[in-house]
């Protein structure tokens, strides 16, 4: 079997050398012009480019042009609002070109995996969007610029810090443990989803404004060529390039943004507070006694209106025959929580030149980003809520180990120590804590795209590339800072480094037997990725004391090794067969397992282009697409290497005493020998549909994705390994669902034009594997931890149920609808209430997404809007349930006092209910994302300077049931472990209002 | 031809490029901190590290301390720590412990309602079958065959055995915890690998018998006892866990047979000839330094504050009684964590609890105030001396405090800071003061009351001597109990006979100058509330002025019997438990402390270096004697009761009256015994049940069964169950009965 899979690699590469022709070539000058086909005016600055080559021109202020070409050539003309044209030159002296607006995109080229698609051939699942449908207003990192756009691709921020990291799932996920991420990948290198210590997040290191285009492959015909990572679907990011034959210019964009706090949590006033106090402790001078005579807004004094700024500036043209681009972005970006802070600077460059009269096409393209951090410490937004309303912020006192920097605190009794268990001063936390970073970032390729001069039907493209990143920073707490008092504070150092390599070759061969009404292209190759994380964490204290300080380095590699390729078959332009196989293999995982065979195949048929249809007024457009394919998992985030015994020694804090001596210790690991890739097979089947010459486009998915063997850490039979979790491949999954997407175009005249863009989708998801033995009684694996207690968890990962379903007790009411305390039902009726009466209830992902956008313009003028929907989603309110008790306002260890939510009204709880359904709650919502009026002045001076100016509001409104601040919520820790459905103190999404300018020269 | 030629070459060239890429995947790790088994086991110094894993998997739950890198997981890293899991199973369970928290299912422990799906329970399992399939492990890598592949050789090689031995004991240990809590388990031994299979059921007899076997087994192998280095198991350990294992042998083998008591005998008789001593001091067991105790201690789970840190271990159980009124720097930590407690049962075990020595509660003087600086002749003119200062209370620039003047004719001035820059002295001696005046004179010597008013600048100096007065004095309230200064402690003091009453503290014979104590925070207040004294006999009174807070102290001079291992937390707690969630109901434990027996806090506040003593010698004691009681031979009633009385006296702090006699020796007294003194050290659930008094209705102690007055509960109980995520993984695995 080994062998012939080896040949099988190899027999990719033979097959574009399967036959081969030579062509002479002779240059010739042509000239022509080019004219709008319904009023016959001339167009000048049409881009003429020959076909594959980044030679071309533009036309002048007549619309003529000159350009010099092979025969054979093909000439394309594109435009803005104009349908691009091909014409093929076959010796014409001159060639005349009428342009029509263009309505549709059909004839744009889609960027897909090692190649590009005209969109009207693709046969997969695949979404192009670019500037004009982008989010608007303030975005700072690429994922924002997608949210609600592409149906079946659910966006998530994970707040409202600066950069914006977000969650991206692609149809629901396909994995369990492993990762869900998407395979992101920027100019051919794929991205590593994790983001680097000290950064804001992954993406939000690239600027938003050097993206030209975001591809997403949803099926496995469209992503199994990138096999192993296409599980949760494919986003191939293309950056700016500089346009061939464009003269110098400059593009300049800028904006000033001002970010509010919409909405804050409800608790007590200070009046309310000392009230309730009161109320509850009648004879209690010992806690009476502790409340005192202010009336602060705690969360007031953690948040503020941030103010920001972004620049971008970029330089384009060509010199000789290379056209280049050069862009420079600043962002500097006010969290709404005070200090936080985040800098970003970007450098961007792009030469595509061309050699040996296009025979080799080199494209470049280098980036380096670097961002430096001021982080406001997190706890403060839980602290703020929690902390007694009554306590002043400050306290100035005249003694002693600097009173705490000053900041009202718990003590154990006056002039002494803080109280360990109390809340800390939230104010205390953004002020004392010192938590910054500088992060550097290179993103780096080449790409050579060579056509063999012997054989010209034949290209070989190799792509080099490279993503380095180093994070590094620096925590300081003062040693008198209450919650670090302990421990003497804290004088962290730390860095990240990762560097990520990728070699990419592949041969493409193309070829239009005109005789057979057949269009092969074939392509096959090979790529090698080297994937290295080093990390160093210094921990200290204040002054540094030996006992206390750690220096940790940590470091690893992975390999990934693959063979590839694609046959495309078209067959009377109206029959498209797409067949591709990835053979891939992975340093994760052992000899025996190592390589995955992923395949796929897709079929579709242009039905418009049939002869009943073709000369269809109504129908523009009807293409059917059926797809089936495999693909793979092996993104375990924080093991690279489990199938190996490994031993983990000890840091200095888990040594144990021989004697005298203290002992570092050595732990084996578990691991299993025999883990493999985690596969998911796909089935889709789509329809896309343009009416009315593509007034109306839209398209209809559905599909089914089944999982197996998921990657999973999981608890194996006790005794078997060296831990009760191992990774291994344990449970099957599956998704299911529709989406459904439609672009109208209601109006469109001279003055006014309306676009309408709304997408929906619905996803089912279910767990249908879980364990080893199928065991029905089995009821699966916790996730869903909460704040409060220790260790308490509400979710559970149940075979026939979704992913992340609510575990909980069903709460008792009382006549007036009132939650009765402690009350649960009695589920499995044996008289008693224990862990067999949780139940599953509601998951926290939605049923149902829907995106929606519009833009309506009148002349200069433009209005557009956006938002999304989620439909189905609970939400655990663990702000409620931690803090919405009477058992908080007084705490006798300490003691101290912390204020509650309000709702603590409705319960009337005494003690923490945490495991209630009741805190289960209903999180659907419609967010309106944007809206935003601008006006392009165009040229100010004669066919130069061109002006537009925009006003945008974000995060305009959000209508939802659900009671806390936000019910949208994800969040992850640096290993990309989300927690999902859980509101505890999230960073609250900022409401922003944007001033905006462009400028081109 | 030609293009052949060309393209022949290409795909060779790449065939040989793709080959080397592909041998990329067999990367290995690149950590200096991850090893492969090759470096592990290279040498001696690699199998210490190993072995040293094996004991810390008792103490440390990860491989970063105090959590981080966890040894299993589905568990918050603190619960799954080994001892703290085994303090839940064994305490939690019974009379000597409640536990207040919100934690998942915590509180069924103490109500005996867990269920298969427990988390806590599920936590103690994995973890046990995570020390055995590390010992396993190691048992593997350290055959003769492994070593002579390895070319280790004599003396690495005789230490690599014994060694072995004791992960072999360590196995047996976690194989004991599973046949003592969860009877029936799955079985393997080094002969099973590592990976995905399904190990068979071991009945809990057939368990009980591989453990005697493996124990029996490796008793040569081991050390001798004590010679090992401390921490590490020897021969003793072994006899320990045997002497237990047969002491229990009929719950876990249901037959009924003494031979299993002669046997635990055997054993107890090699421990307590080995040369073992009980450590004189009981508080001492259960300190920071308790490393020291190695002439009690047999086996030890150790800890370090700065070096072997968990959530568990002692760091748990120190943190986790400290609540209420209790000052964490008592207990050498930062901050209680404010959870556990005992019920009235266990209290009742300790019939002769209140007869201990009265003694006023401890100041918790308030400080901060404003300063005012005097220096004089009596202390060298030195305005940065701290000891000789008065203080505003009111910090209203009226400044008050004690000054003992040795000599007559002593000058002083008044300074606002430790230095020259602002004084006052009194010009004309007509008590107003004025800036840089002339020094202050008083006349005689003796012990003078101070008063200062910046705002006015006036003063007043006024000399006292101090009496004891009220009901509980002699003289009653009309006359007082003179007391002595003491110019070293700067202490007024006397030694007096009280009854029960009350006393205040008065100056120069009059009600002028008075303190008493306002809300019994050992703070004197000036005409303050009398201060009860509750019980006769004789005090040391001392009383210091000196700056303010003013303290006193009143201590019981001759004491009563009493045991000194019944401590008991009691100020601002309730006997009762009416809520277990409110810390305040049930009495506080003060046994575990992390202090040294210096009173020196341990090296770290939140981490303790306090060491858990597994097996002591007091233990065996009551072991031998409750074997001889229940019929064992090879030892007498004699020394049965002598062992026991060793015991009882040193717990009652050496104190020979606390001897019974021959009659009180029953099977209940040694069970009530070992309650006193092994309360909180994990042995109480396996003696209540060997008792037959753990589920049943036989003996019912406060919340058991989930009852305030307590319940009855099934004896299903006596078992905990296998985790339901066991019985599902594994097919061969049949649950206990009941669950």
């Amino acid at each position: 079997m080994k062998k012939r899979l080896q040949w099988l690699r190899y027999l990719f590469l033979l097959l574009a050398f399967a036959s081969a022709t030579v062509v002479s070539a002779q240059e010739v000058t042509v000239t022509g012009k080019v004219t709008d086909a319904t009023d016959g005016s001339s167009l000048p600055g049409v881009t003429v480019v020959i076909k594959n080559t980044a030679l071309g021109t533009v036309t002048d202020i007549d619309g003529k042009y000159s350009v010099k070409v092979n025969p054979g050539a093909i000439l394309v003309f594109s435009y803005v609002g104009y349908q691009t044209q091909e014409v093929t030159f076959a010796g014409q002296k001159t060639i005349n070109i009428e342009l029509s607006g263009s309505v549709s995109s059909l004839s744009e080229l889609v960027v897909i995996g090692y190649g590009t698609v005209k969109k009207q051939d693709a046969t997969g699942s695949v979404v192009a969007i670019d500037d004009k449908d982008y989010n608007k207003g303030a975005i700072s990192s690429p994922q924002q610029l997608i949210i609600g756009k592409i149906p079946g691709v659910q966006v998530t921020t994970l707040g409202g810090a600066p950069g914006g990291d977000a969650q991206i799932r692609i149809r629901g996920g396909s994995s369990l443990n492993a990762s869900n991420d998407p395979l992101i990948v920027i100019d051919g290198i794929p991205i590593d989803n994790a983001a680097t210590s000290g950064a804001r997040g992954s993406l939000s290191m690239i600027n938003p404004d050097d993206i030209a285009t975001t591809t997403v492959l949803k099926d496995a015909s469209a992503t199994a060529i990138y096999g192993s990572r296409a599980s949760n679907g494919v986003i191939l990011i293309t950056t700016k390039k500089g346009a061939a034959g464009k003269k110098f210019g400059v593009d300049y964009s800028g904006n000033v943004s001002i970010a509010t706090v919409p909405k804050t949590i409800s608790v007590l006033s200070g009046d309310e507070f000392t009230a309730l106090v009161k109320e509850r402790y009648p004879n209690r001078p010992d806690v009476t006694g502790l409340l005192g005579t202010s009336n602060t807004d705690w969360q007031k004094e953690i948040y503020r209106t941030g103010i920001s700024t972004d620049h971008n500036i970029a330089l384009n043209g060509t010199v000789s025959t290379m056209p280049y681009r050069l862009s420079l972005g600043y962002l500097y970006q006010d969290g709404i929580l005070k200090t936080d802070n985040m800098k970003r600077t970007s450098v961007g460059l792009n030469l595509n030149p061309t050699f040996f009269k296009n025979y080799l096409k080199v494209n470049v393209n280098a980036k380096y980003i670097f961002e430096k951090n001021h982080f406001a410490d997190n706890s403060a937004i839980g602290a703020a809520i929690a902390f007694d309303p009554t306590q002043p912020v400050n306290e100035f006192r005249n003694l002693g180990q600097h009173y705490y920097g000053g900041y009202w605190a718990w003590l154990q009794s006056a002039d002494t120590l803080p109280v360990n268990q109390a809340t800390t001063n939230p104010v205390a936390y953004l002020n004392l804590k010192e938590d910054d970073s500088k992060v550097n970032r290179f993103l780096g390729n080449a790409q050579i795209d060579y056509k063999l001069h012997f054989f010209p039907d034949l290209r070989a493209v190799l792509n080099l590339g490279i993503d380095y990143v180093k994070g590094k920073g620096t925590v300081y707490i003062p040693e008198y800072a209450t919650w670090t008092f302990t421990d003497k504070g804290q004088d962290n150092t730390y860095y990240q480094i990762k560097n990520n390599k990728v070699l990419d070759f592949y041969l493409n061969y193309v070829k239009d037997v005109k005789s057979i009404y057949s269009k092969f292209d074939v392509m096959a190759g090979y790529s090698w990725q080297h994937f290295y994380y080093e990390a160093n964490d210094y921990k200290s204290n204040v002054p540094h004391d030996t006992a206390r300080t750690t220096d940790i380095t940590k470091k690893k590699e992975y390999y990934l090794v693959s063979f590839y390729g694609r046959f495309n078959y078209t067959l009377l332009d109206r029959y498209l067969l797409t067949f591709t196989l990835r053979d891939d293999g992975s340093s994760k995982f052992s000899k025996n397992t190592r390589w995955g065979l992923f395949p796929s195949a897709a079929l579709a048929w242009k039905i418009n282009e049939e002869a009943f249809l073709r000369d269809s007024k109504v129908l523009s457009q009807l293409k059917l697409r059926l797809g089936w394919g495999k693909t793979g998992q092996q993104d375990i985030t924080d093991n690279w290497y489990p199938y190996q015994s490994v031993y983990t020694a000890s840091d200095q804090y888990a040594q144990y005493q021989f004697g005298n001596v203290w002992y570092t210790t050595w732990r084996a690991n578990s691991y299993d020998p025999d883990i493999k890739w985690e596969t998911t097979t796909t089935w889709n089947v789509g329809l896309d549909f343009g009416f009315l010459q593509d007034r109306i486009t839209g398209s209809i998915d559905y599909y089914i994705r089944n999982t197996y063997d998921l990657l999973n850490y999981a608890p194996v039979p006790a005794g078997t390994n060296l831990s009760n979790y191992v990774w291994t491949n344990i449970g099957d999954m599956t998704n299911k669902g529709w989406e459904f997407a439609i672009d109208a175009k209601p109006i469109v005249t001279k003055d006014w034009k309306w676009d309408i863009n709304v997408n929906f989708t619905y996803n089912k998801n279910e767990i249908t594997k879980l364990s080893l033995t199928d065991d029905p009684s089995y009821l699966g694996v916790t996730a869903g931890g909460i704040s409060g207690g220790v260790g308490n968890t509400v979710q559970m990962q149940s075979v026939g149920y979704p992913m992340y379903s609510f575990f909980v007790y069903q709460q008792v009411y009382d006549n007036d609808g009132n939650p009765i305390e402690g009350l649960y039902v009695d589920r499995n009726n044996d008289g008693k209430i224990d862990d067999h009466d949780r139940y599953h209830y509601k998951s926290a992902n939605p049923d149902a997404t829907i995106g929606f956008a519009t833009t309506l313009s009148w002349k200069k003028l433009s209005f557009s809007a956006a938002g999304h929907a989620a439909i189905g989603n609970y939400v655990y309110n663990n702000i409620s349930s931690n803090r919405g008790v009477y058992s908080n306002l007084y705490r006798p260890e300490g003691p101290y006092l912390g204020n509650v939510t309000s709702d603590v009204n409705d319960t009337k709880f005494v003690n923490n209910q945490y495991l209630s359904d009741y805190y289960v709650q209903n999180g659907s919502f419609f967010k309106m994302d944007y809206m935003s009026l601008s006006y392009d002045f165009g040229n100010l001076v004669k066919n130069t300077l061109r002006l537009g100016i925009s006003f945008t509001v974000n995060n305009v409104f959000t209508i939802t049931k659900y009671k806390g601040l936000d019910p949208e919520l994800a969040s992850s820790d640096n290993n990309r472990n989300y927690t999902v459905g859980i509101d505890n103190n999230m960073y609250p999404r900022s409401r922003v209002f944007v001033l905006g300018v462009n400028l081109s020269l | 031809m030609k293009r052949l030629y060309k393209i022949t070459f290409l795909v060779l060239a790449m065939t040989m490029f793709f080959a080397s890429c592909v041998k990329d995947l067999d990367t290995v790790p690149i950590d200096p901190n991850d090893l492969t088994p090759d470096k592990v086991y290279a040498n001696k110094a690699g199998y210490n590290h190993v072995l040293a894993k094996l004991y810390a998997g008792l103490s440390t739950s990860g491989q970063q301390g105090a959590a981080g890198n966890p040894d299993i997981s589905g568990i918050d890293e603190g619960f799954g720590e080994y001892l703290r899991g085994y303090w839940y199973h064994q305490e939690l369970t019974t009379d000597e412990a409640v536990i207040g928290w919100n934690d998942q299912t915590i509180k069924n422990f103490h109500y005996q309602n867990w269920g298969s799906g427990d988390v806590f329970i599920q936590a103690m399992y994995y973890r046990i079958f995570f020390q055995i399939t590390q010992c396993n492990e190691f048992i593997r890598e350290s055959t003769e065959a492994k070593l002579d592949e390895r070319g280790i050789t004599g003396a690495d090689r005789t230490e690599i055995g014994f060694y072995r031995a004791e992960a072999r004991f360590l196995r047996a240990l976690s194989y004991y915890h599973a046949l003592d809590m969860f009877g029936n388990v799955p079985f393997v031994t080094e002969d099973d690998g590592v990976g995905k299979f399904f190990p068979a059921q071991i009945k809990r007899a057939d368990l009980y018998l591989y453990v005697e076997k493996e124990l029996l087994a490796i008793e040569g192998l081991l050390k001798p006892a004590r010679t090992n280095e401390y921490g590490r198991a020897d021969q003793a350990a072994a006899w320990t866990l045997l002497a237990k294992l047969y002491l229990n042998a009929k719950v876990y083998t249901g037959i009924d047979n003494t031979e299993f008591y002669t046997k635990c005998i055997t054993f107890c008789n090699k421990v307590i000839g080995a040369g073992y001593t009980l450590e004189p001091t009981y508080q001492n067991l259960f300190l920071a330094d308790n490393q020291n105790n190695t002439n009690e201690n047999i086996f030890s789970v150790n800890f370090d504050g700065l070096r072997t840190r968990t959530w568990g271990g002692t760091t748990f159980i120190i943190h986790a009684a400290v609540g209420g009124s209790m000052t964490p720097a008592d207990y050498g930590v930062a901050g209680g964590w404010g959870g556990t407690r005992t019920t009235s049962a266990l209290v009742e075990k300790f019939p002769d609890f209140g007869d201990r020595p009265w003694s006023s509660p401890t100041p918790k003087p308030k400080g901060g105030y404003p300063t005012l600086y005097v220096p004089g002749s009596y202390q060298g003119w030195d305005p940065t001396n701290t000891t000789t200062v008065l203080k505003s209370v009111g910090s209203n620039n009226k400044f008050e405090g004690y000054l003992n003047f040795a000599d007559a004719g002593t000058e002083f001035k008044f300074t606002t800071g430790p230095n020259w820059d602002v004084n006052y002295g009194d010009d004309n001696g007509d008590g107003t003061l004025e800036p840089n005046g002339a020094n202050i004179v008083a006349p005689d010597a003796g012990y003078y009351k101070i008063n200062v008013d910046l705002d006015a600048l006036t003063y007043t100096k006024e000399k006292t001597t101090w009496g004891l007065i009220g009901s509980a004095t002699p003289g009653g309230w009309d006359s007082d109990q003179p007391m002595t200064y003491n110019a070293t402690t700067g202490e007024w003091e006397i030694t007096v006979d009280l009854t029960a009453g009350e006393v205040k503290f008065r100056a120069n014979g009059g009600w002028a100058i008075n303190y008493g104590d306002n809300g019994g925070d050992g703070i004197l207040e000036a005409d303050g509330a009398n201060i009860t004294i509750p019980a006769a006999g004789t005090y040391n009174v001392y009383m210091k002025l000196g700056a303010p807070d003013y303290t006193y102290r009143i201590e019981m001079f001759i004491a009563p019997m009493w045991d000194h291992r019944a401590m008991f937390w009691t100020d601002g707690q309730n006997l009762e438990i009416n809520d277990i969630s409110v810390f305040n109901d049930g009495y506080a434990i003060s046994k575990w402390k992390n202090v040294t027996s210096a009173g020196i806090a341990g090296s770290d506040g939140t981490y303790t270096d306090t060491d858990f003593p597994m097996f002591r010698l007091a233990d065996v004691y009551l072991m031998y004697a409750e074997a001889v009681k229940r019929g064992g031979s090879g030892g007498d009633e004699g020394t049965a009761l002598d062992l026991v009385n060793q015991v009882r006296i040193r717990g009652f702090g050496n104190d020979e009256r606390a001897k019974i006699n021959a009659a009180d020796l029953t099977l209940d007294f040694i069970l009530d015994e070992r309650a006193r003194e092994l309360y909180w050290e994990c042995h109480r659930r396996t003696d209540l049940i060997r008792f037959g008094k753990f589920s049943t209705g036989t003996y019912l102690w406060p919340w058991k069964g989930g009852v305030k007055n307590g319940a009855t509960v099934a004896e299903t109980y006596n078992l905990f169950p296998l985790p339901s995520s066991d019985v599902s993984a594994n097919p061969n695995l049949k649950q206990n009965p009941g669950y």
